[in-house]
């Protein structure tokens, strides 16, 4: 569904990415793994055509896609939630969602989907017309995530969605993120977190240095992580 | 003080304070999606006064000659857009802004040149010369029409920012510009409606601008431009609400200046207020209404 | 960062100092052999927007800020300056309340500029240093309003200005020697800044803001070393230039001003100082061309109406076309070497 094939990007004189090469295949959900700076966040933030790549392809559905603008990317099925959520904090819930089907133009359609978000979601049902930046952390990822599914995407892609939340939070987090996948979203997924991610997810790629430096199924790759691990907590803890 | 004369300052404040208003709105709804705070802003104020002044000759009613110079300000304001401000937006501030810059002396000098150095009388309806005699004071109606046309604008605007799905995806692209992009909405429409917009304010101006003063020159434009700028930074660049009130507060303190000071310090007057716009922007770079 | 063995980097910062001096000298020696005075004043002034140019290369170049407050210390320099040079008698009819000290006081014009100079420094270092955290729009805006206040001050401080009026009776001292020795000091002077620690830190500054801030430059310092040195040379600038043209009006420190000797170096190129030095040749020559254009047609009555503003016109589309197909300027931020 998704392929890149040696993606470069740099920002100014920084390589961020040096020949990513990486894939989704339809229902998949597709954990990207690694140290801050690896690189995870550019790769989806490159997808998502907000950074253009320097060199290599992204072909999205058999037709390339790298270097085009974001509003075009959406309006092929990818929606990306950032990590910083990314919330229209002077917005109401309801503007955050409305904004979300922008390029679903049907209004009966609107309706349905915003009732299936309040049945997925129902706190922000209870907090339709309130202003986003009064939600709580744990709700603002619940309306990032929301706001990203009113599109309808084909695929879903998440940077750190378990990112600053509370424990219980973040188990909530994951059994959203395995629900979908379970209802046939593909997802492409950015986390930290890796015990729990390595659980739910189909296939995984480990970032290093803007390399994927090892990919495979969850429990070959856990090994693997294993040994990278001493490396993954240095990195992290020294940052 | 007595109640005439308080009256007197009231109207005064808000119908200077109406024109302050619309212009600071204007400058803020590009500010908060591009960041720039657009010099040839004033420019277009000299647009539609120059159309006044082109079609007063023309045997068509004021009412149609007032709605082709808003639309001409509209025109202008878009086109520099698209000509100028589009291909430099990837780019950084700073050149944005010296863009905009060389298209106020663009405008300035083609207006020299095509037109004339000299002022120009623009047409005005008569109902901008009749007074109104209201418990003891005469009032000018065009002071009074300034201030209702800006309340019903004004109204108009909130109407659409909080009810079209355009007006908010405007606010939306003020506060996350990027995640609008990535939610589908298109760059160039929300940065096309804002340019609209800023034109058509300006517009708006222009007529109880002129209205004012009588005549259009090439420079005229840098006289509002400077209100808008002290206006917005007063309010806060980055609200909408704040510049409306930013323009009240500005004309607050100017109609204060002109009552209380003497000619002697009248004079600095200009070196006082932009003073008081570097503290602020200094001290509570938010101004005085936070952006949400 | 090349690692080039010190010598070598000498070697190629005298190259670059002489290409860009090399010229100049021509000129200037050629302006000698003509004798013509009219040339001789074009190439007057292009020494002196070379120095404006320069200064602002110093500061808006190093920095990416833009900075409207240039304009307003060649002013501050162009009259401070002249206070002092100015013959007491001549003083009494131009400036007849100036306080009695100032009044009786005449100092040679060398040290009347410096102190001009000095005094634009001081002012740019007093009221400058709060405002070296701002960046892009804020930043804009406040040089802008420093701008308007030292116009305003200058318009109407009639005791040392004569107010809106003009000034007159200041002595011609700035002569081609003169300026074009200035120039040469300040083209090295501004090369040196930019290559010094200083002007490094402003530069990985401009470039990678965050980058520098983690290294360790103390961002508003540098930045606010380069203003001051920016003023220092605006000023001197100002008082060159006001002894060269011995009768001007705050006007001349304004608007159009700022927008002549910015578009000198968007067009040659901010980033470097061989790109400043490029747009104040050709945009000054341009200028001049087109001014003496626009008189000529005029004098003539070859069209109907008077030709006025076709000269910024031009410079103003030149500007926009570079800013948008050469974001850097002709010299896209190299220097000659």
């Amino acid at each position: 569904m998704l392929a890149l094939d040696n993606i470069h990007v740099n920002y100014g004189a920084i390589v961020a990415l040096r020949g990513v090469s990486l894939n989704v295949r339809e229902n998949e959900l597709v954990a990207l793994i690694g140290a801050n700076g690896a690189g995870k966040s550019t790769a989806l933030s490159t997808i998502a055509g907000v950074l253009k790549p320097a060199g290599g392809t992204i072909i999205f559905q058999g037709e390339s896609i790298a270097g085009l603008a974001p509003e075009k990317i959406i309006r092929r099925g990818i929606a990306m939630i950032p990590e910083t959520r990314e919330i229209f904090s002077g917005l109401t819930v309801m503007e955050n969602l409305l904004l979300g089907g922008y390029i679903r133009k049907d209004t009966v359609e609107f309706k349905r989907d915003l009732e299936r978000m309040i049945d997925l979601f129902p706190i922000l049902g209870e907090r339709l017309n309130q202003a986003a930046d009064t939600l709580s952390g744990g709700e603002q990822q619940q309306l990032a995530i929301a706001r990203a599914l009113m599109s309808h995407p084909k695929l879903l892609m998440l940077d750190e969605p378990s990112l600053g939340l509370a424990p219980t939070l973040v188990n909530h987090v994951f059994k959203l993120v395995a629900r979908l996948h379970a209802e046939g979203m593909t997802i492409l997924l950015v986390e930290q977190n890796v015990n729990q991610t390595l659980k739910i997810c189909d296939r995984v790629y480990l970032l290093k240095m803007g390399q994927v430096a090892a990919q495979g199924l969850p429990e070959n790759l856990r090994e693997h992580v294993d040994v990278e691990s001493v490396y993954l907590g240095d990195r992290i803890d020294a940052q | 003080m007595s109640f005439g004369s308080f009256l007197q300052f009231l109207i005064d404040t808000l119908s200077l304070g109406s024109l302050y208003a619309l212009m600071a709105l204007g400058m803020v709804i590009v500010y908060g999606i591009l960041r720039l705070v657009n010099f040839a802003y004033g420019e277009y104020i000299m647009v539609a006064g120059y159309t006044l002044f082109l079609l007063s000759q023309s045997p068509v009613p004021w009412l149609i000659m007032a709605l082709l110079s808003v639309l001409a300000a509209v025109g202008a304001s878009y086109l520099t857009e698209r000509v100028a401000f589009r291909p430099v937006r990837e780019q950084t501030v700073t050149a944005m802004l010296i863009t905009s810059f060389a298209v106020s002396t663009l405008y300035q000098n083609a207006a020299l040149l095509f037109i004339s150095p000299r002022a120009k009388l623009v047409p005005l309806p008569d109902i901008f010369s009749k007074s109104i005699v209201f418990a003891g004071l005469v009032v000018p109606l065009r002071n009074i029409l300034a201030i209702i046309v800006t309340f019903a604008l004004l109204g108009f605007f909130a109407l659409l920012l909080k009810r079209t799905i355009i007006g908010i995806a405007l606010r939306a692209a003020a506060d996350k510009f990027t995640m609008t992009r990535m939610l589908g909405i298109p760059a160039n429409l929300v940065i096309g409606a804002a340019f609209a917009i800023h034109g058509l304010l300006a517009g708006v101006v222009a007529l109880f601008w002129f209205g004012r003063i009588g005549s259009v020159t090439p420079g005229i434009g840098l006289a509002p431009l400077l209100v808008a700028f002290i206006a917005t930074v007063i309010g806060g660049m980055r609200s909408l609400l704040g510049a409306v009130v930013g323009g009240y507060v500005l004309a607050l303190i100017n109609v204060a200046f002109n009552n209380l000071l003497t000619q002697n310090f009248l004079e600095y007057r200009d070196a006082f207020t932009f003073s008081l716009v570097i503290l602020i922007l200094l001290l509570r770079p938010e101004g005085l209404v936070r952006a949400r | 960062m090349k690692d080039k063995p010190a010598s070598t980097a000498t070697r190629s910062h005298i190259i670059t100092l002489l290409i860009l001096l090399l010229p100049l000298i021509i000129i200037a020696a050629v302006t000698k052999l003509i004798g013509n005075v009219l040339f001789e004043r074009v190439v007057i002034t292009l020494f002196i927007n070379l120095i404006l140019v320069l200064g602002l290369q110093a500061f808006m170049g190093n920095s990416g800020i833009l900075s409207f407050a240039h304009i307003g210390f060649m002013g501050i320099g162009a009259y401070a300056s002249v206070l002092f040079s100015m013959a007491p008698q001549m003083k009494k009819l131009a400036l007849p309340d100036l306080p009695l000290w100032l009044g009786h006081l005449q100092l040679p014009f060398l040290p009347s500029i410096l102190i001009g100079a000095i005094i634009a420094a001081l002012i740019a270092a007093v009221v400058s240093f709060p405002l070296m955290r701002l960046s892009d729009a804020s930043a804009v805006i406040t040089s802008f309003a420093l701008l308007v206040v030292i116009h305003t001050i200058l318009v109407h401080w009639k005791t040392v200005t004569n107010g809106p009026q003009t000034l007159f009776g200041v002595d011609r001292y700035t002569h081609l020697e003169t300026s074009m020795c200035w120039a040469f000091i300040f083209i090295a002077l501004a090369y040196w800044f930019k290559e010094s620690s200083i002007g490094l830190q402003l530069r990985a500054s401009r470039d990678e803001r965050e980058a520098a801030s983690t290294i360790g430059v103390n961002i508003i310092l540098v930045r606010w070393q380069g203003f001051i040195l920016s003023a220092f040379m605006a000023g001197l600038g100002g008082g060159l230039w006001a002894h060269f043209i011995t009768s001007f009006s705050p006007k001349a420190f304004w608007l159009k001003e700022t927008f002549v000797i910015l578009s000198m170096l968007v067009i040659g190129g901010p980033n470097s100082v061989s790109g400043a030095v490029v747009g104040a040749l050709l945009v000054t020559g341009a200028f001049e061309g087109l001014r003496g254009l626009e008189n000529q047609i005029n004098i003539a009555q070859i069209l109907p109406v008077q030709l006025i503003g076709l000269t910024e016109i031009v410079l103003s589309l030149t500007m926009i076309v570079i800013l948008i197909k050469r974001p850097l300027g002709i010299m896209g931020g190299r220097e000659f070497r």
